[in-house]
């Protein structure tokens, strides 16, 4: 029998009320080392389904405990056999409480930017090209439009810092994760002040009406939890 | 036969989906793109029977030698 | 146990947007990913194989396309040198298409989720 996870926890006692996890099954509290781990009892040899109903009870249940503390939520489809689930938190004991301690009383807040900005360059190109250099110069048009774009997310992100950095006590930037969205930010944010931090953000909004925003929160700290972080590295030619 | 690290997302049932609206995407943008994750392995299955495992050390200095080659070659 | 009496209760993400479309458009792509493991059974041997290979290749072509752009404006190539490499590229950007029409597979199949460390491509 293997056990769904869906977060991690400082020691609770119990849980506050029953909940439902995924496929309509009932949550359960599992101790390890010092830490509480939310999970269910998972049938099968296939993955959890990603449906809407999945998705949103995994999010609920994670939700469930943080009336009481912060937990470390675990990505969606975390699937162990419980004696590799125990070794797997007794291997990183202490990075798993240092993580802990990280998003202690915090909250995630999420911002993600569009940006319709896109100046063509219309230069004319020579009369007499072939059609390997006309591949290659497209290319670079594209390669000089996506550097552009990076530029501009890089001003956008450095403009947002300056509202809002003061607010997070960590926060995590993704620039031009898509052709329009040129920042996805995720500010992990102390409780008492999410409605000041979403107060700067509403005025901040109204100097760069040329920007769309889209603001989401309060969500567990998904983006501050995972330990391997140390690997994020980007891939390519830079 | 599944190894014990196996984190399977099947691609397919996500089509399940119906109206994926903004709440539900954003939802599973944090669900699913973040998180806990307990392995970052990569295993190749033929028949279910695991054969191959691509470590992500293996995979990540495979790309670094692949840049390394590139850039010495200017 | 760090309740504080300010701490509202469990709600719900807000969701705080003027331009819904927009960004329901560019979110859609958040569950674009292979999954971490590649079953090749009987049924689905070319299709799971050739997803891996072909993502493979499309990373190093894109690599390779920028390293073309990048000789092309160090200035140290011929113009007909400049024409052959772009020629080349050009057919192996179409080769590369033409593979992934026979194995009925988008352009969003063709990536590797890497777990922690994000995406391929």
């Amino acid at each position: 029998m293997k056990l769904y996870v869906y977060c991690l926890a400082a020691k609770i006692g119990a849980l506050a009320a029953p909940v439902i996890g995924i496929s309509g099954a009932a949550v359960d509290l599992v101790d390890v080392e010092d830490f509480s781990l939310l999970v269910s009892e998972f049938d099968g040899d296939s993955a959890p389904a990603v449906t809407r109903e999945n998705v949103l009870a995994h999010d609920a249940v994670v939700r469930s405990v943080l009336n009481e503390s912060t937990p470390l939520p675990f990505r969606f489809g975390t699937v162990q056999a419980e004696p590799q689930l125990r070794s797997y938190i007794t291997t990183h004991k202490k990075a798993l409480e240092a993580k802990l301690d990280a998003v202690r009383g915090c909250v995630e807040m999420s911002v993600k930017i569009i940006s319709n900005n896109t100046d063509l360059d219309t230069t004319a190109e020579p009369a007499e090209q072939g059609p390997g250099v006309t591949f290659l110069k497209e290319k670079q048009r594209e390669l000089l439009g996506s550097e552009r774009r990076v530029q501009e997310a890089k001003q956008v992100a450095a403009w947002l810092e300056e509202q809002v950095g003061s607010f997070a006590r960590q926060e995590e930037i993704s620039l031009c994760p898509t052709e329009k969205l040129i920042v996805a930010a995720a500010h992990l944010i102390v409780r008492e002040q999410v409605t000041k931090y979403r107060d700067r953000l509403a005025s901040a909004r109204n100097l760069r009406p040329e920007l769309h925003f889209l603001v989401s929160g309060p969500w567990p700290p998904y983006t501050f939890s995972n330990i391997e972080l140390e690997f994020k590295t980007r891939f390519g030619v830079s | 036969m599944t190894s014990p690290f196996d984190q399977v997302l099947i691609q397919s049932d996500v089509e399940q989906l119906e109206q994926a609206d903004l709440s539900l995407l954003e939802t599973l943008d944090h669900v699913l793109n973040r998180g806990l994750v307990i392995a970052g392995e990569i295993t190749i299955a033929v028949a279910d029977i695991d054969l191959i495992f691509l470590g992500l050390n293996v995979l990540l200095s495979s790309v670094e030698t692949a840049n390394e080659v590139l850039r010495k070659r200017e | 146990m760090e309740l504080s009496p300010e701490t509202p209760p469990t709600v719900e993400p807000e969701i705080e947007t003027s331009h819904v479309e927009e960004f329901v458009e560019q979110l859609s792509c958040v569950t674009n990913s292979l999954p971490s493991r590649i079953n090749i059974d009987a049924q689905s041997v070319e299709q799971g194989l050739a997803k891996l290979v072909l993502t493979l290749i499309e990373f190093i072509r894109r690599l390779l396309e920028k390293q073309a752009v990048r000789r092309m404006e160090g200035g140290d190539l011929s113009p007909e040198q400049i024409e052959e490499l772009g020629l080349a590229l050009m057919k192996l950007e179409a080769k590369l298409q033409e593979l992934k029409e026979q194995f009925g597979l988008a352009d969003e199949d063709l990536n590797l989720d890497l777990g922690p460390v994000g995406r391929l491509i």
